[in-house]
C-alpha cells in the first residue's frame, strides 16, 4: 500500500513540475515525494525549513514530572474544546424568569436565564450534561496539575537564571487559571457558586477605603446584581482565556528556546540536555498523552458526576446549603474564612473586618511569595549563576522545608474548610473542631517543616557522595 | 542524523522485541469508540454511555500512541547543546552598541521626549474614567434596607404573616412585603417565650407576643444565616459557622462573626399582622470601611 502511494506521488510529482524534479531526484533515498515537496513548500513560502528541522530535533528529557506541565496543557486544549459547545448554548443573563423546561421538580421556579440555560444544556441538549462534566473536570483536573508543576519547578530549583521570567509568566498564568475557574463555576448562576460570589463580595467589601466602591464597581451594584451574572461571560470566555492562551504562547516559546532543565542522574549537564528528541518519538508520545488525558477526562465526566447544579436550584439570597463544598481550589479560602477569629478593629471611627486578613491579606502574601521567590532564593544563597542541571530535594533541606510547611498550612486549610463535614463523621461541635484546627494549622506547620528540615539533612550526606563519583564515570544511564 | 548512526544497530534489534500488534489493538477500540460514540448519540442512550465510548475512543488512541512512541523510542536518545550559558559575548557587545547608536535618536530631542511621555501619560489616565461606569458609588445603599415604618412581614411566597402564624418555638423567613426580591431586607423571624429574651436596652418595645426578627445577612461573609437549632435556640450561618444567640439579641457565640444580627423593630398593626416600626437601625450585612 505504502509503495502504491509513493509510486502515484511520483508520477504527479514528475507530471506537474518537470523541471524541478531534477532537484527531486538529489533527494537521499527513502524520501517521498510528498516529504521533499513538503519540506520545499515549507522552504518556499515560509523561509520555515531550517526551524523546522531544528524543532524537529528539539529534545524533551525523559522524566514523569515533565509530563505535569503537559497534563495542564492538554486540560487547556479540552477545556477550550468543550467551552466552545458550551458557550453555543449558554445564555449569559441574570434576567429574571420562569422555568418550564423539561426538569420536572423546578418547574415554575423563578430562575435568571443564565441558570436556566444551564438546566437546558444538562437535560435538554443531547450529551450536554457529558460536555459540561467534562468541562468542569478539565478545569479541576487543570488546577491540579499546575500546582504539581509549580511544587516541581520548586522543589527541584527550575525557577532559577535563565527561567526566572517564565517563572514569573507560570505564576501569572496559575492566578488567570484560578480566576478562570472561578468564573466558570460561578457562571451558571446556581445556590452554591451565588453564596461564593456572595462571599466574594462581602471579602472585596472588606478592603479599606476603596473596599464598598471597588465590590460595586466590580459587580455593578450591589449584590445580588443582573449584571454581574452577565458579566462573568465575557470574562470566562472572553478575557481570560485570551490571556492564558497569549501567555501559555509565551511560556512555551521561551521553553522552546532555553530547553528543559536535566535531572541529574539522566546523563546531561549544564551545557548538555539529554533525552528524546521532538520528531518522532515525542511527538508520537505527546500526541498518545494528549488522547490520555482527554480519555480519562471523557471518562470521568460520564462516569462521576460533580456539581450537579440542578440540586442546588437558582441563587436566591434567604437561602444557603450546608455540607455541599466548592471546588477544591477554593477549599483552602474557605478554610481561611473559618479559621480566622473575628478580629475586628476599629481604626478612629471606621471598620476593618476581620475577613481582609484571610480573605485579601493571605492570598496577596502568596501570591507575593510566588513571583518574589526566584529573586528571594538569590538573596538567601547568593547564587547568581544559571543553572540547567536541577537540584534533588535534598540539596536544599531550607527551602524543601519552606515549601513543604507552605503545602501543609494550606491543606490545614483546605481540610477546614470542610470542617462541617469533619462534624457530621467524627461528631463534636463546631467550636472544639475549630479549635483543633487551629492548632493544627498552627502546630503542623513549623512540624512539617522541622521533619522536612532533618530528613533532607538525613537523606543528603550519602546520595551526594555516591553521585559525585558517579558523575566522573562518563556517558549518562538511558532509560 | 549522525545520531542515529552512533546508535550502534541496537534500536533494530530492540525494534523486534516489541511487537506492534497491541497499538493496533489499541486504534481497533479507537475505531469502536468512534461508532460507539455515534451510535449512543443517535440512539439516544444515556450520557453514560456516550461518555464511555469517547473515553474508550480516546483512550483507545492514547495508548497505541503512547505505546508506539515508547516503541520507537529507543531509536535514539540524544543529546543537545543549551543556549545558556553560552553567551555569544561579541553579539552582546553589538546589541549594546545598536542600541546606544539610536538611543541618541530621543535622547537628543530632550524636551520632546518629555512632552511624549507626559502625553501618553495623560492620555492613558484620562481613558481610565470610564471604568466608573461598570458600577454606581455605593452613597448609603449598604446603610439601608427596603424596610419602612409600617412595612408588612410576608413570606418568601408573599403570604401576610399574622399574629397567630407562628407556635412557640416556630420559624420563618420574612420580607417587607412587595419586596420579595430585595437581597438586602430578608429577616429571620421567631416566636419565643417573651420573658426569655434577654434584648440589649432600649428594644423592649421591638418584640410584640414574643416575635423577634433579625436580618439574616450573616455580618461575617454576607451568607444567608438560616439554619435555626431550636435546642441551643441559635441561628447558624452554613458558610463558616458563626453562631448567633437569638434569645440575647443575635450576639455571635462562637464562630468567625463579630457584629450581632441587627434586629428588626416589629409591632403588630390593626389587622393583626405583624409590620416592621422602621428600618433597621444600623447596616446589614458584613462589616466595610466606613461602618460606624
Amino acid at each position: 500500500m505504502r509503495t502504491d502511494n509513493e509510486m502515484t506521488a511520483a508520477k504527479r510529482g514528475g507530471e506537474m513540475t518537470g523541471q524541478i524534479s531534477q532537484v527531486e531526484t538529489m533527494a537521499p533515498e527513502g524520501n517521498s515525494d510528498a516529504t521533499s515537496r513538503a519540506s520545499r513548500w515549507l522552504d518556499e513560502n515560509l523561509g520555515g525549513a531550517g526551524f523546522v528541522r531544528r524543532s524537529m530535533r528539539h529534545i524533551f528529557p525523559d522524566h514523569w514530572s515533565f509530563f505535569l506541565g503537559e497534563v495542564a496543557l492538554y486540560c487547556f486544549v479540552v477545556l477550550v474544546v468543550t467551552g466552545i459547545f458550551l458557550s453555543l448554548f449558554f445564555k449569559a443573563s441574570g434576567d429574571q424568569m420562569v422555568y418550564h423546561g423539561s426538569y420536572e421538580p423546578l418547574r415554575g421556579t423563578t430562575m435568571s436565564a443564565a441558570y436556566s440555560s444551564v438546566l437546558q444544556i444538562t437535560f435538554d441538549v443531547r450529551g450536554g450534561l457529558l460536555i459540561r462534566q467534562i468541562h468542569h473536570w478539565a478545569a479541576l483536573v487543570f488546577i491540579g496539575a499546575l500546582l504539581l508543576h509549580v511544587c516541581r519547578m520548586f522543589f527541584t530549583g527550575a525557577y532559577r537564571r535563565p527561567r526566572r521570567a517564565n517563572w514569573l509568566i507560570g505564576v501569572t498564568l496559575l492566578i488567570l487559571v484560578i480566576s478562570a475557574g472561578f468564573t466558570g463555576y460561578s457562571a451558571p448562576d446556581d445556590m452554591l457558586s451565588g453564596t461564593g460570589l456572595r462571599i466574594t463580595f462581602s471579602i472585596i467589601e472588606s478592603i479599606p477605603l476603596i473596599g464598598p466602591w471597588l465590590a460595586f464597581l466590580i459587580f455593578g451594584g450591589s449584590f445580588p446584581s443582573a449584571d454581574f451574572v452577565a458579566r462573568l461571560f465575557p470574562l470566562h470566555i472572553f478575557l481570560l482565556p485570551g490571556l492564558i492562551a497569549g501567555l501559555l504562547g509565551v511560556h512555551l516559546a521561551i521553553l522552546w528556546r532555553q530547553k528543559h532543565t536535566v535531572f541529574r542522574d539522566s546523563g546531561g549537564d549544564d551545557k548538555t540536555i539529554v533525552g528524546t528528541r521532538f520528531f518522532p518519538n515525542y511527538a508520537l508520545r505527546s500526541g498518545g498523552y494528549f488522547f490520555l488525558v482527554g480519555g480519562m477526562l471523557a471518562a470521568l465526566g460520564a462516569f462521576l458526576q460533580l456539581n450537579p447544579v440542578w440540586l442546588y436550584g437558582p441563587y436566591s439570597s434567604w437561602s444557603a446549603t450546608s455540607a455541599a463544598q466548592p471546588d477544591w481550589y477554593t477549599g483552602w479560602l474557605e478554610g481561611a474564612l473559618r479559621l480566622f477569629p473575628a478580629w475586628d478593629i476599629h481604626i478612629g471611627g471606621f471598620l476593618l473586618p476581620a475577613i481582609f486578613w484571610p480573605g485579601v491579606v493571605l492570598p496577596l502574601l502568596l501570591i507575593g511569595f510566588l513571583y518574589y521567590w526566584p529573586w528571594l532564593d538569590v538573596r538567601i544563597t547568593g547564587d547568581r549563576g544559571v543553572h540547567n542541571v536541577l537540584q534533588g530535594a535534598s540539596e536544599r533541606p531550607g527551602r524543601t522545608a519552606l515549601g513543604a510547611a507552605i503545602l501543609a498550612a494550606l491543606a490545614a486549610l483546605f481540610v477546614a474548610g470542610g470542617d462541617d463535614v469533619i462534624a457530621v463523621i467524627f461528631g463534636g461541635n463546631f467550636r472544639t473542631i475549630v479549635w483543633v484546627l487551629r492548632g493544627c494549622f498552627l502546630g503542623l506547620t513549623p512540624t512539617v517543616a522541622l521533619i522536612t528540615y532533618y530528613l533532607c539533612r538525613l537523606r543528603r550526606r550519602p546520595t551526594s557522595r555516591m553521585k559525585n563519583t558517579s558523575r566522573g564515570a562518563g556517558p549518562a544511564p538511558v532509560r | 542524523m549522525s545520531e542515529q548512526a552512533d546508535a550502534e544497530g541496537s534500536p533494530r534489534r530492540r525494534q523486534r522485541a516489541w511487537p506492534s500488534w497491541p497499538a493496533g489493538i489499541a486504534f481497533l477500540a479507537a475505531i469502536a469508540g468512534g461508532i460507539g460514540f455515534g451510535w449512543s448519540y443517535v440512539w439516544q442512550v444515556s450520557d453514560w454511555w456516550l461518555g464511555g465510548f469517547l473515553a474508550l475512543g480516546m483512550l483507545g488512541l492514547g495508548a497505541g500512541l503512547t505505546y508506539w512512541g515508547v516503541y520507537l523510542h529507543h531509536e535514539d536518545v540524544a543529546r543537545e547543546d543549551f543556549p545558556y550559558p553560552h553567551v555569544d559575548e561579541a553579539e552582546r557587545a553589538a546589541l549594546t552598541e545598536e542600541l546606544e547608536c539610536n538611543e541618541d535618536v530621543i535622547t537628543r530631542k530632550r524636551f520632546l521626549g518629555l512632552l511624549l511621555g507626559a502625553g501618553a501619560t495623560i492620555l492613558a489616565i484620562g481613558t481610565l474614567f470610564p471604568v466608573q461606569s461598570l458600577g454606581q458609588l455605593p452613597g448609603d445603599t449598604l446603610f439601608h434596607t427596603k424596610w419602612r415604618r409600617g412595612s408588612r412581614l410576608v413570606t418568601t411566597d408573599g403570604q401576610l404573616v399574622s399574629r397567630g402564624a407562628l407556635s412557640l418555638g416556630g420559624f420563618v423567613i420574612a420580607f417587607p412585603e412587595g419586596h420579595t426580591d430585595s437581597a438586602e431586607s430578608p429577616v429571620a423571624l421567631f416566636k419565643v417565650a417573651a420573658d426569655s429574651l434577654e434584648l440589649p436596652a432600649g428594644r423592649e418595645s421591638w418584640t410584640p407576643d414574643g416575635f423577634v426578627a433579625y436580618s439574616i445577612i450573616c455580618t461575617h461573609a454576607g451568607c444567608a444565616a438560616t439554619q435555626y437549632e431550636d435546642e441551643s435556640q441559635l441561628l447558624l450561618c452554613p458558610c463558616h459557622d458563626s453562631a448567633f444567640d437569638i434569645l440575647r439579641g443575635a450576639k455571635p457565640i462562637y464562630g468567625p462573626a463579630r457584629r450581632a444580627l441587627p434586629q428588626l423593630p416589629l409591632m403588630i398593626d390593626g389587622q393583626g399582622n405583624l409590620a416592621a416600626q422602621s428600618d433597621f437601625e444600623e447596616p446589614v450585612g458584613p462589616g466595610f470601611w466606613n461602618l460606624p
